[in-house]
């Protein structure tokens, strides 16, 4: 089972959707992902294995040097971009 | 019987109901239902304990400001003014929310206006302002209740489409609008961009930004060094006896560092209150609207359109708050005319002057972008100083509503009610 940190700025609005959705594609698709939510001040001390947010913050956080994977969603209501970017995390994990 | 009317008059249990029954009617597990309902209630008292944080450092800042300048400031943050109504008023504002979802629904089912409004934060401020100017106006909690659920029904329905046009040259599609109580600014940006249209291709994507402007695009840093350079400035004019009496023991000099953080500390724990008590509601209200409204579009918070003009965003704050700056000096420059001074909040002239920028930018370049923020952010400062004195009649004073949407409707609610008299 992985875990995955849903942020955006405040933690409130558009990762709000942005998790109901990737919640949506998971349960779908029998993922082995567990989905928590917050700002991007969850990252401080989240010990899980990715970040997924908007595109324009993902860019800003590859300049960080997190330690987990960081993936960037364009279209929030999506469920077919979800998808995609969640089976390319699990394909890098050698699932 | 007291004890029921007394457990469901309690807004967060109130709201802890409703997430139940939502997690019910998608048929979760009995675990998932306790925990969704409790996680509800809970952020809904985390939300308190936020809004009492910020009430505290915002009174003290209101006396150092009133003191040292001899004018009221008035801080332009929705979410401290709704800090401050939320232990009065907090069981309307909660069913006026719930209806205005209900309603939202229905709106969209039966009219041409597809949007449903997912910024649930904002209609939460929204409630609390509709609820507020009908309490002002002597009306009754079932009459204020259903007055401004239908507004914010409705609104939350119909808004989003005067942005669609932009929305759509932005996005390339139709299903997806925005949702975000500046609508009127956004879409008014977008228009006054097109005065530009000639220079619609040399956008805000070309400027090299200096590194630590992005500092401001942390939410919480923002507003954090805003709220530092005010509550020093303000202490600094009211001075070392002023300000030693409100400190206690602590020095005169630390008091306004940790009263500023304090507030941050308080808006940040508000938030997460927020987070808590509306991630089930909405999830309902996602699945709900998704089953029953066939060709319903989401109206989707403004970070959503961030990507389009990430630097435009940038822009758009600086304009804003450089206009929020200026409609200081004016107010200050004329008491008689405007009783109070209104003082912008960073992030909100990140996010609402952002996204004008956004908006701005997608029609006429960096020119629409820096005329569209500019605009909305004066209609930020100058717009609030309007409803102001009809929140002071019932208490909420030293913070308020800044958005555009809540403003031009809630002054024409009140100017409607000043003709209608509660029965």
């Amino acid at each position: 089972m992985y875990k995955v940190l849903v942020a955006c700025r405040a933690g409130v609005g558009s990762s709000l959707m942005l998790k109901i959705k990737t919640q949506q594609v998971i349960k779908e698709n029998n993922f082995p992902i567990q989905v928590e939510h917050g700002s991007l001040d969850a990252l401080n001390g989240f010990n899980g294995d990715a970040v997924v947010t908007l595109i324009d913050v993902a860019e800003e956080l590859s300049s960080k040097g997190l330690k987990i994977d960081i993936i960037g969603i364009n279209n929030i209501i999506d469920r077919n971009e979800i998808k995609t970017a969640m089976e390319k995390f699990l394909a890098s994990k050698g699932n | 019987m007291n004890f029921i009317i007394s457990l469901l008059s309690t807004p967060a249990v109130l709201l802890g109901v409703v997430a139940f029954v939502g997690l019910v009617l998608q048929k979760k597990s009995a675990t998932e239902v306790f925990t969704g309902a409790s996680k509800t209630l809970i952020g809904f008292l985390i939300f308190g304990i936020g809004a009492g944080a910020m009430t505290g450092a915002l009174q003290n800042f209101n006396k150092l400001f009133q003191y040292g300048f001899g004018i009221t400031g008035v801080i332009a943050s929705p979410e401290a003014a709704t800090a401050l109504a939320q232990s009065t008023y907090g069981f309307e504002v909660s069913l006026t929310l719930i209806l205005g979802f209900v309603l939202n629904l229905v709106f969209a089912r039966i009219t041409k206006f597809k949007n449903i409004f997912f910024t649930t934060g904002h209609s939460l401020f929204f409630s609390c302002v509709l609820v507020l100017i009908m309490s002002a106006h002597g009306f009754d909690r079932t009459t204020t209740i259903l007055v401004s659920g239908t507004l914010l029904g409705f609104l939350s329905a119909a808004l989003p489409q005067f942005c669609q046009p932009f929305m759509r040259k932005m996005t390339g599609g139709d299903e997806q609008a925005i949702g975000h109580f500046n609508m009127l600014g956004y879409g008014l940006s977008g228009y006054i961009g097109k005065i530009f249209s000639k220079y619609e291709d040399q956008t805000t994507e070309s400027i090299k930004f200096p590194k630590w402007l992005s500092i401001f695009r942390d939410f919480l840093m923002g507003l954090a060094i805003v709220m530092l350079l005010l509550f020093y400035v303000a202490t600094l004019k009211a001075g070392q006896a002023f300000t030693q009496e409100l400190a206690g023991t602590q020095h005169w000099l630390v008091f306004p560092l940790v009263q500023a953080f304090t507030f941050v500390a308080g808006m940040s724990v508000l938030m997460t209150g927020v987070r808590m008590f509306l991630a089930e509601i909405t999830a309902a209200f996602v699945v709900i609207s998704e089953k029953y409204i066939p060709g319903s579009r989401p109206a989707l918070d403004v970070p959503t359109v961030f990507p389009y003009a990430p630097n435009a965003v940038i822009v758009g704050f600086i304009s804003a708050y450089t206009a929020g700056l200026l409609a200081i000096v004016v107010m200050a420059s004329f008491p008689s005319v405007f009783p109070v001074v209104i003082i912008p909040a960073a992030h909100i002239c990140f996010f609402s002057g952002g996204t004008a920028a956004v908006f701005g930018n997608s029609t006429g370049g960096w020119r629409g972008a820096v005329a569209g923020s500019f605009v909305v952010g004066l209609l930020l400062a100058f717009l609030p100083t309007i409803l102001y004195p009809v929140y002071g009649t019932l208490g909420i004073e030293g913070a308020t509503f800044p958005n555009i949407d809540y403003n031009v409707f809630g002054t024409i609610l009140h100017s409607i009610l000043q003709f209608i008299k509660p029965l």
